[in-house]
């Protein structure tokens, strides 16, 4: 008897990218068996059962022949439940079950359960986009991950929810009639987070609106229950809103992690991680032996708040370091490298000391030793990567209930972010920048110039107040970006004051210089 | 000498031990030289004469002091003649001491700052005016060197170009506090180091309530700036009292604990401090000076910056405590707050937290 081969088209989550990958089924004569070969990981190998007797629920028992699975390229490691439906139709093409001339450009994805129910999988979005663009026309997906499929448009979405279904669709070529897609909902209510639920607090207001504009990292200091992380929580709903492509790139993440909800795939706000300050370094840079994205990844285009900076581990912290640079963390591991991107806004908070009332002494007892070792917790390179730093303080009764003016809403703060960054793009056209945080040290005489009487003030204020070169440079992009939330084409001379104010605490505790 | 630094290195020996051994055999060579059997027939307990032979013979005369010469560390021991004669009349005076830098000028008046090392920012600001000025009337500061009030006086009297002396309670050559490097240079230079401790002595906690009687003992005049009820400086006034020196406190607010120690001693009969210049003259020493620099008056600020300095006082606040009691934009007052500290109206005693400098113009 002649043997029969088919040949089905999958693929494998590689980073938040894909890899194409092939199943290869082939029955001819010999002892009867089932192998499968290919570089498996052992939920892959555990594949074998679960088709099996599935296919034999549904009336289709394996022929006592031998069949051979492979999977090609056989380099690429595969783990993950996604090959069990494409592992099912190329034994059942093979067998002649279904036709097989209709699997070529069809890519086929899926978990089957014993009773032939296909199951959603992680990362979906990532695998139809990556097809969509290698020109495959169709793609069966479990009905549960059909929305998110459907983001990536141009493609034919086959939503299947049964074994059953799948022979149903690839004999009578139903497909081709198939014409309506599932509309992923509008999410139904925007976060009700809005900065005009704070009363007061105009300081620390004013220094997220700076930090967002030009997208400076920030850190805020305060006592306990001073409103630092209500602040935080409310930074995103300033971020001007996402751009189509954005949203792709961040529901490939999400979806990647599983992250993804069905009904209202697309991710169209900004996201806001905060992660507890006992995370591993592996939870927030991606981890894993086929990593998946970390809070840093989960973050992009959106804030990493950092609450209690001080009680992360050093080494979590240390992490932040590269992907803080370059907007992106490169994972290397057996299985290969992989590239997550990660370019998110740090928002940090701190107590100023462990009691965290400093300098109010009255209620702090902290001696200069503790001081010390509390602030010495967060290393020097991460402070440096922080422009913006302020303190926030309690509010006192009055503030908090007396006569209250209409606070500014958050729609309209981020209608004048939206100004002053488009300024900076405007400046910035035709270089990779795009925000005044991003420019590099060699070209800040270009962007950041200032005429004779700032120089003379700069200069005046270096000597006077011990600035190292570093801070010089965070002062100047800063108070770029107010010159700019201003649309001053110069520097002046109180956005250099305002920018100096602004400056991360380097001569925080002078009791050690006594 | 070497001897006598043998004689002060024996550990295990108290100070009353010790005068007793010298007042017995003489001086300390004579000691050094004196036999086992001879030892024990004067009287000697034996566990002291075990000290004794043991330190003799693991000791080397000669190396141990050029190592101290080295480190440029003097010695003094009471049988000499340029001893602190202050020091000489207090009750357990002690046998040595130690010092890098000189020792206090016993021509001149001297004046003993102490007080909290947690202390406010007012209080360190006291701490160092009344340090400066007492440098500028001629005074020597004479203090602890911890970190806070302490090293404050200190720093005002070297600001000031004056004489100040520091008594660790450790040996002289070990920098403790250590954040306090620059100051301990300072110091060598403007004055001097001293401590009753042996060169290499670490600083435990139990030797700096005895170092506070030669704080006192030096002094003619101590003042408490910031207390805490039990606090080091209240020994430091105790046996001040106890010599018979003259004890001044700053007052402080009823219930704020850091002043509850100083209005105890108010309380007990100590001075008030109610202004420096009132201080010093009523310690009747002649020709203190003004400030050297006059500071602008209130009257030429404008509007603005006038508002906000009214708004500050000498505890710290912050910017955005300023942004909310003002009512300004923030811009106008970071520039308003630069504005001010250029011209030392006021200062930036920690990240964005300011205080007034001025506290008796106007």
């Amino acid at each position: 008897m002649l043997s029969l081969y088919s040949i089905v088209r999958t693929a494998i989550v590689h980073g938040i990218e894909s890899v194409p990958v092939y199943v290869e089924a082939d029955v001819s004569d010999g002892l009867p068996m089932f192998e499968m070969v290919g570089l498996l990981s052992a939920e892959v190998r555990e594949a074998k059962e679960r088709v099996r007797t599935a296919l034999r629920n549904l009336g289709h028992t394996l022929p006592a022949r031998r069949i051979t699975i492979n999977l090609y390229p056989a380099y690429v490691k595969k783990s993950g439940s996604s090959y069990d439906l494409p592992i099912a139709v190329a034994v059942l093409a093979a067998m002649g079950v279904i036709r097989a001339e209709l699997l070529d450009r069809l890519l086929i994805i899926g978990e089957i359960g014993l009773n032939g129910d296909i199951q959603p999988i992680h990362g979906v979005l990532p695998l139809v986009a990556q097809a969509r663009e290698q020109g495959i026309e169709r793609c069966m997906v479990p009905s549960g991950n059909e929305t998110e499929a459907a983001l990536a448009e141009q493609i034919q979405i086959l939503p299947v929810a049964h074994l059953r279904n799948v022979i149903h669709i690839l004999n009578t070529e139903e497909f081709e009639n198939k014409e309506e897609r599932a509309v992923p909902k509008e999410p139904e209510e925007k976060s009700c987070l809005d900065f005009s639920d704070i009363h007061g607090q105009h300081f620390v207001k004013r220094a997220c609106e700076v930090a967002v504009s030009g997208m400076h990292h920030m850190l805020m200091i305060g006592p306990p229950g001073a409103g630092k992380t209500m602040v935080a929580k409310r930074i995103p709903s300033i971020l001007p809103a996402l751009t189509r492509a954005e949203q792709l790139e961040l529901s490939k993440i999400y979806s990647v992690c599983g992250l993804l909800d069905n009904q209202s795939a697309l991710l169209t706000e900004r996201p806001f991680r905060c992660p507890h300050h006992t995370i591993s370094p592996q939870g927030l840079s991606g981890g894993g032996s086929v990593p998946k994205p970390g809070e840093i990844s989960l973050a992009h285009k959106g804030v990493l708040f950092l609450d209690e900076l001080t009680e992360f581990r050093h080494e979590t912290l240390e992490i932040l370091r590269q992907p803080l640079e370059e907007h992106q963390i490169r994972l290397v591991r057996i299985s290969g490298a992989y590239t997550f991107p990660a370019d998110f806004m740090l928002v940090c908070a701190m107590n100023p000391c462990s009691c965290g009332y400093y300098p109010d002494r009255e209620r702090c007892n902290c001696s200069p030793a503790m001081l010390e070792r509390y602030t010495k917790k967060i290393s020097r390179p991460l402070l440096d990567r922080i422009d913006i730093c302020v303190e926030a303080r309690q509010m006192e009764y009055r503030e908090l209930t007396g006569e209250q003016k209409q606070e500014e809403s958050s729609e309209t703060i981020r209608e004048r972010v939206a100004v002053a960054q488009e300024r900076q793009r405007h400046r910035f056209r035709g270089t990779e920048l795009c925000y005044n945080s991003r420019i590099p040290a060699a070209d800040l005489e270009k962007y950041c110039s200032l005429t004779e009487k700032e120089k003379k003030y700069m200069e005046h204020i270096y000597e006077k107040m011990g600035l190292t070169a570093r801070t010089y440079h965070k002062i100047l992009k800063v108070a770029r970006t107010l010159a700019d939330m201003e649309d001053q084409t110069d520097i002046g001379m109180n956005h250099l004051s305002e920018a100096i104010c602004y400056r991360s605490a380097d001569r925080q505790y002078r009791e050690g210089a006594v | 000498m070497k001897y006598e630094y043998w004689f002060a290195a024996v550990a295990g020996i108290g100070l009353a031990k010790r005068m007793r051994l010298l007042e017995l055999f003489g001086s300390a060579k004579q000691l050094y030289h004196t036999e086992e059997k001879e030892l024990l027939k004067t009287g000697v307990d034996s566990e002291t004469v075990t000290l004794l032979i043991q330190s003799r013979q693991k000791w080397q005369l000669d190396k141990e002091w050029e190592k101290l010469e080295e480190r440029h560390i003097h010695m003094v021991t009471v049988e000499q003649g340029y001893y602190p004669r202050k020091l000489s009349r207090i009750a357990a005076a002690p046998y040595a001491l130690f010092y890098k830098g000189a020792l206090p000028d016993e021509e001149q008046k001297t004046l003993a700052i102490v007080g909290a090392r947690n202390c406010s920012e007012y209080g360190r600001y006291l701490a160092t005016e009344i340090g400066a000025a007492a440098a500028r009337a001629g005074l020597q500061v004479i203090s602890g060197m911890a970190l806070g009030i302490d090293g404050a006086g200190h720093s005002g009297a070297i600001r000031e170009h004056g004489i100040t002396h520091a008594v660790l309670g450790c040996g002289v050559d070990c920098c403790y506090p250590r954040q306090n490097r620059s100051l301990y240079e300072a110091l060598c230079l403007h004055g001097g180091v001293l401590s009753e401790f042996v060169p290499g002595t670490p600083p435990l906690p139990q030797f700096f309530p005895r170092r506070n009687r030669i704080i006192s003992g030096l002094s003619d005049v101590v003042v408490v700036v910031e207390a805490r009820e039990r606090s080091g400086s209240l020994i430091t006034a105790d046996y001040a009292l106890e010599q018979g020196k003259d004890v001044y406190a700053v007052p402080g607010r009823v219930g704020e604990q850091l002043s509850a120690g100083c209005n105890r001693l108010i309380r007990q009969g100590a001075g008030i401090v109610i202004s420096i210049e009132d201080f010093f003259k009523e310690l009747q020493v002649a020709g203190i000076s003004q400030p050297p620099e006059q500071l602008p008056a209130k009257k030429i600020l404008e509007k603005d910056a006038c508002l906000v300095y009214s708004v500050m006082d000498l505890q710290p606040k912050s910017i955005s405590e300023l942004v909310e009691k003002t009512g300004l934009q923030v811009d106008r007052v970071c520039s308003i707050l630069i504005g001010l500290e250029n011209v030392k109206m006021i200062r930036e005693v920690s990240h964005s937290f300011y205080v007034r400098s001025e506290m008796f113009s106007e």
